[in-house]
């Protein structure tokens, strides 16, 4: 005859428990002492385990359901026996009573169904997966019942999705070779990103922050970065590709910024009031001058384009942005800004954030000035860059150790072109 | 009286530290080991998703956390996502509670007297919070607890702040409660302490708190370990 598989008590005080995972299917061999399922309670979890031996013939109680103490989760019994005629039927608890199932998987019935035939149907069983392998999935979009399981009975965790990312080609977003056309759609929900709720320590700087200095409290971080290396890169560079587009300054400040912010994505960030928002990929807004203001066209990507897809690209918005030609997506989904002034011999100055945006860079003139080179004073090329930090999004030390990476890409072409 | 092993591990990866626990508690739980043990660590910064974790409470997906030089784990204890890092003391009792009381609620209680009693050292009013299993200190959490139940045999345990910067815990929603300030023995005590020597002083008060809750004579004599009939677990 047939045994039930009772909700236990883990404490004379407990009422009921939740029921969160099954460790045998259903039509599973159990044997005594076997660990049939997992509940939890407050902040514990205890092993349910089998007081008799044969197979699990029904599961009644799903995985996630809270149940009361005492109340039946299941039987354990011979295959073929029938569980309707004995004594108590074990339907009546599931069809009205209080299990309550969490979250029914499509494609499984809404209610368990009466168990007359105990033996287990494979076509009906849920998608098992860990809650990490299941928070991968939602994050990439993929589909876990075309996954396959290597867990605990066929149970998917999360090495069976870095398999599956694996043997993914290389349609990956991950730094693809450039190719000259993106087709980049415009920023939106559903795109790369990940919202963080402020934790208590981020509600009160920000609160705090902005009292004292506006609505976006803003502090500065300014290094100066020697250019003599980049000069004698760009130049080989531009002489190697005579026939092509010239590469500037601007370009390789753009890329470098780039990449530095994939390097930081504590930088690469949007402040949203409630959280804060990190973006996966890079789009630098580039200030433009036009006659009676600026705008800020965006290079999408910019991380993953080459020097001279840069140029091009900043180029040809540049001269609409000028006649007024962009587009309003062209101009909108920025991750970080850039403003550079060294062309009017600026040497350093402050730029104002680009809100939602945590930060702004802004890039002064190259100029020759004397530094100590090796304990010596030589005449250098030197470059001033300014970065403005949004003090809610990205403290001191996060924007320093961002702006000494940019450094680092600035002063070693080499490091930039990894 | 009976004795609890004290297991000093120093730093020790979780991944680790979690076979031995795994490995103690099957072997109490067979009756190799006879007698209750207290593993205490210290863990590189680590995120483990306990069996309520809820999707909300790990606003960063797993790739994100670990290019941030985070490790994560998937663990059977109860409770929802938590940080361990540098500088928070983390135990990991494994007892029998057929010698104690077979009650999983009691055994929660316990641990949080055990460390309310250990902040006492440091004149920290340290707390329960009815319905959120924990200990608190004005309304901020001071440690966590989590535990896991194999045949009445306990593992998992209880993660107290010492002189962590709790850095950690920007990136997980402890234990699925928003809002939740963390804090550390170091800064509620307000003492400019020697650090060391504040992390000497916590071990020594959640020992001697652990031997009067459950009423455990605690010992470090490696003696003890060579009664069991098996080999002693720590040759790793």
């Amino acid at each position: 005859m047939a045994t039930k598989i009772l909700m236990e008590a883990l404490s004379p005080t407990m009422e009921e428990g939740r029921l969160v995972e099954w460790k045998k299917k259903e039509g599973d061999a159990v044997a005594l002492g076997d660990v049939l399922a997992e509940v939890e309670t407050d902040k514990a979890v205890m092993e349910i385990v089998a007081r008799s031996a044969g197979t699990l013939l029904k599961q009644i109680a799903a995985a996630g359901a809270t149940v009361p103490v005492s109340q039946l989760v299941g039987w354990i019994g011979q295959p073929g026996e029938a569980l309707a005629d004995g004594a108590p039927a074990p339907t009546a608890a599931d069809a009205s009573g209080p299990v309550v199932s969490a979250a029914p998987p499509p494609g499984t019935a809404a209610s368990p169904k009466a168990a007359a035939t105990p033996a287990s149907d494979p076509g009906s069983s849920r998608v098992k997966a860990s809650p990490l392998a299941r928070k991968i999935a939602a994050d990439q979009g993929l589909n876990l019942a075309s996954v396959a399981g290597s867990g605990p009975e066929g149970r998917i965790i999360k090495r069976d999705l870095d398999a599956v990312n694996a043997a993914r080609p290389a349609s990956a977003p991950s730094r693809p070779s450039a190719g000259p056309s993106w087709s980049v759609s415009p920023a939106g929900p559903g795109l790369g990103y990940t919202d963080v709720p402020l934790t208590q320590i981020r509600k009160t700087i920000a609160k705090r922050l902005a009292q004292s200095i506006g609505p976006i409290p803003t502090f500065y971080l300014t290094t100066e970065v020697d250019m003599e290396r980049m000069w004698e890169a760009r130049a080989s560079l531009n002489a190697a590709g005579e026939d092509q587009s010239k590469i500037s300054f601007n370009d390789i400040i753009m890329k470098a910024l780039a990449t530095a912010l994939i390097e930081h994505p504590a930088c690469n960030a949007w402040w949203q009031d409630d959280h804060i928002r990190y973006w996966n990929d890079v789009h630098i807004s580039m200030a433009v001058a036009i006659p009676d203001g600026l705008i800020t066209p965006v290079i999408r990507h910019a991380d993953r384009k080459s020097l001279r897809q840069i140029g091009a690209e900043a180029k040809e918005l540049a001269g609409r942005a000028r006649n007024r030609k962009l587009m309003p997506e062209e101009y909108t989904g920025g991750t970080f800004s850039i403003s550079n002034l060294g062309m009017f011999d600026i040497d350093e100055f402050t730029a104002v954030i680009n809100p939602p945006e945590a930060g702004i860079l802004a890039v002064g003139r190259i100029a020759e000035r004397p530094a100590v080179v090796d304990g010596a004073i030589a005449i250098r090329r030197r470059l001033r860059l300014t970065m403005s930090c949004d003090h809610r999004v990205i403290d001191g030390a996060t924007g320093a150790a961002f702006l000494k990476t940019l450094k680092l890409f600035l002063e070693n072409p080499l490091a930039l072109v990894w | 009286m009976f004795p609890l092993g004290i297991l000093d591990l120093g730093r020790q990866r979780y991944g680790e530290t979690l076979d031995l626990q795994r490995s103690l508690a099957k072997q109490r739980v067979s009756g190799a080991l006879d007698h209750d043990v207290l593993l205490l660590v210290e863990h590189p910064t680590v995120v483990t998703l306990g069996r309520g974790t809820k999707a909300s409470s790990l606003p960063l997906s797993a790739a994100q956390l670990e290019a941030r030089g985070m490790e994560v784990y998937e663990v059977e204890r109860g409770g929802d996502a938590t940080v361990h890092e540098p500088g928070q003391l983390v135990g990991y009792p494994i007892l029998d509670l057929h010698r104690h009381r077979q009650d999983l609620h009691w055994y929660l209680r316990q641990l949080e007297a055990v460390l309310i009693e250990a902040l006492t050292a440091f004149d920290i009013p340290a707390e329960r919070n009815p319905g959120l299993t924990g200990v608190w200190t004005g309304g901020r959490k001071i440690a966590s607890i989590g535990i896991h139940v194999k045949q009445w045999v306990t593992l998992h345990g209880f993660a107290l702040n010492v002189i962590n910067e709790l850095k950690g815990f920007d990136w997980v929603v402890p234990c699925g409660i928003s809002g939740v300030i963390m804090t550390s023995v170091a800064r509620e005590a307000g003492r400019s302490t020697d650090q060391l020597q504040l992390w000497n002083e916590t071990k020594d008060a959640v020992i001697g708190a652990m031997g009067r809750q459950f009423d455990l004579a605690p010992t470090r004599d490696p003696e003890l370990w060579t009664t069991p009939p098996q080999n002693p677990p720590l040759r790793q």
